[in-house]
């Protein structure tokens, strides 16, 4: 009889360390501190890389066995959506300008973040923290193209969503999003994890999908729900590596934890800005409420986060700088911010209105202390200036945080009436911001952000017009050469939802006989 | 201001890290920004952002300028021009409406803040209901 060859098979353990540790090696032609300079620069002290707690045990060919399931069935619903014309069935055609700041915002984001975790999966030192790294890489790129497929369908009806790579890169309010991971992946793999592993993935990250996805639920958009749940599990194992990349560093060398400290203070203010087009969108832009934005901040930011600075506290590590401030501002800013794009509709890429009556009423009971008090005049008067003069638009361009560019709309923690002002001046040269904190942001490396691409004073610049303009003089009308060179089209793309070809189209395609803009 | 406490000992990188003031004066075809901002009206979401000739008199702002952005605030007509307090960010100046911007030290990106006190107590004088925005 032959003798059996008894197959040598690694259980789960061995095969994870062969796969992920077992592939590094010591350089010795060159040394290893010139093969990873990235990992030091930043001041950050490790000693012991085999003390990285690999946060998730995941081998590369399990990988792509156990995400190809996942988009097969993600696929099919998208293709089932479509096949149904699935777009038939949401609440109402002003949904779809959720899905447009998705595709404009958030979806560029992905792939901002797949170019950034590929950069630290080469630049750590630490095996370990490599492969998470480029396992999350390929992740973000999956949901770079999983979310742009899943939206595509709705291109195919609805305006406002056929150049959004370009509006990514020129919009003003894009910029808000598109500067925030600028900022984030040009600082080192330590400060990129910290910024968009942790405070973004970690801390906020469920104001950012909760809403859109339970959103996408309450208003019928099956579509961006199945994109919602294939791409939650990811999203699990990218906070686990937040966590414990903030735990290693703060383990590794006491030096760590004022650099940590300070990275915890500047990318819990900059998240925080950037989802106030959230807020916006919780409060203002679903037909059907899935819950108030001050509501998702206090279930998910203020329970949650004060239990995890509780825990970090042992590391001296306190709260965040802002956290006071942003708990404060959750009655505020989606009043404030819809109040800005409902102004400035006229140059964004997707349709704004008034809230309906019984919108109204709701705002009032989610913030009554500040709804009636504060924006509803506002509201008001737009609504009889439209009945009488026409939709009011403000022609004129708004002043921007040099940090954070959302225009300056916030106001002063705890007086409403008044917007909050702060100015550095650096090389000869004033430079204005929203709040304390993006100065304090700026301060710290001021020659970082005077180089930002401010797109207010990039059109005064001239830097947005088409070809044919002299930016010197650019004409009557400035805002629509700027919307050419965008490749927006007004009317259509943008501007008041009661008059758009959407909301027409809809109509139409329903056989809706309601009043424009009436929801379901 | 504080242009000395600013230093860029936090930034930190692998190389040399040139400066690039990305707004400066010389970009913006002889003019300089100038942000203004019409307190306690909050009808226009964020302050303004506005390319001018450094040798626009004050006059010409308050008179051309103004009304064309601010106009369609129910209020800006009861604006008494001669009550009105103006300030370079935090400091009071008393404009001169026949000389330059650049005469009352505005420089590029400099905040105009004007305060219409005889409309403020708007908040409480008018109907109930009624707010000020």
């Amino acid at each position: 009889m032959d003798t059996r060859v008894v197959k040598k098979k690694l259980g789960l353990k061995d095969r994870y360390t062969a796969m992920t540790r077992g592939l590094h090696w010591d350089t010795t032609y060159q040394p290893m501190d010139k093969v990873f300079p990235y990992d030091a620069f930043e001041g950050i002290k490790i000693h012991d890389w085999d003390k990285w707690e690999d946060p998730f045990r995941l081998t590369m060919d399990a990988y792509w066995k156990y995400q190809g399931e996942k988009d097969r069935k993600l696929y099919a619903v998208i293709d089932a959506f479509a096949q149904n014309n699935g777009q038939l069935g949401i609440s109402d055609a002003r949904y779809v300008n959720a899905l447009k700041l998705f595709i404009q915002g958030v979806t560029p984001l992905e792939y901002y973040a797949h170019r950034g975790y590929a950069h630290v999966g080469r630049q750590f030192t630490g095996a370990g923290a490599r492969v998470a790294s480029q396992l999350q890489a390929i992740d973000e790129l999956r949901h770079y193209q999983t979310e742009t497929h899943a939206i595509s369908h709705y291109n195919k009806y609805f305006n406002g969503m056929h150049n959004t790579s370009h509006w990514n890169e020129n919009i003003w309010y894009l910029s808000v999003p598109k500067s925030f991971f600028e900022d984030a992946y040009s600082g080192g793999p330590f400060e990129f994890l910290t910024a968009i592993s942790f405070s973004f993935e970690y801390l906020l990250t469920n104001l950012l999908f909760v809403p859109f996805m339970s959103g996408a639920a309450h208003n019928g958009d099956i579509s961006t729900v199945t994109f919602g749940f294939s791409a939650q599990s990811d999203e699990s194992r990218h906070m686990t590596l937040g966590i414990e990349c903030i735990k290693f560093m703060l383990e590794q060398d006491p030096d760590n934890v004022p650099i940590v400290q300070r990275w915890m203070d500047k990318w819990f203010w900059r998240g925080y800005r950037l989802l106030t087009l959230v807020a916006m969108m919780q409060d203002y832009m679903l037909p059907k409420r899935v819950m108030s934005w001050k509501e998702a901040w206090e279930m998910y930011a203020e329970s949650n986060g004060g239990a995890l600075f509780k825990d970090l506290a042992r590391y001296g590590i306190r709260e965040p700088k802002g956290w006071k401030d942003a708990c404060a501002g959750k009655d505020h800013i989606s009043h404030q911010a819809w109040a800005t794009f409902y102004q400035y509709g006229h140059a964004a890429a997707f349709h704004t209105w008034l809230p309906e009556q019984s919108e109204m009423n709701w705002l009032s009971e989610k913030y009554p202390d500040t709804f009636d008090r504060y924006y509803k005049g506002r509201f008001d008067h737009w609504a009889e200036v439209q009945k009488t003069d026409g939709r009011w638009f403000n022609q004129t361009l708004p002043m921007l945080c040099q940090v954070c560019q959302v225009p300056m709309m916030f106001t002063v923690p705890g007086d409403p009436t008044q917007i909050d002002f702060h100015e550095t001046t650096y090389h000869g040269m004033k430079h204005h911001f929203c709040s304390v904190h993006c100065k304090g942001i700026f301060d710290d490396e001021p020659k970082k952000y005077v180089q930002a691409w401010m797109p207010v004073h990039q059109i005064y610049q001239g830097s947005c017009y088409p070809d044919d303009i002299n930016p010197a003089s650019p004409g009557d009308s400035p805002v629509r050469e700027v919307l050419r060179y965008y490749g927006v089209n007004p009317g259509e793309d943008n501007g008041d939802f009661s008059t758009s070809p959407d909301r027409s189209n809809f109509a139409k395609w329903r056989g809706d006989k309601r009043k424009p803009g009436a929801a379901t | 201001m504080n242009a000395a406490l600013v230093t860029d000992v936090m930034l930190r990188s692998l190389g040399p890290y040139p400066l690039h003031l990305a707004d400066s004066e010389d970009r913006f075809y002889g003019n300089r920004l100038i942000y203004t901002s019409w307190e306690n009206h909050l009808m226009y979401a964020a302050p303004f952002c506005l390319p001018l000739p450094p040798t626009l008199p004050f006059g010409a702002l308050v008179r051309v300028v103004l009304p064309e952005i601010y106009g369609e605030h129910p209020e800006f007509e009861q604006i008494d021009w001669e009550r009105t307090q103006w300030f370079n960010s935090q400091v009071r100046f008393r404009p001169d409406f026949g000389k330059s911007l650049e005469h009352h030290g505005l420089t590029h990106k400099s905040l105009i803040r004007f305060r219409t006190p005889a409309l403020e107590g708007i908040k409480r004088s008018t109907a109930p209901g009624r707010q000020a925005f």
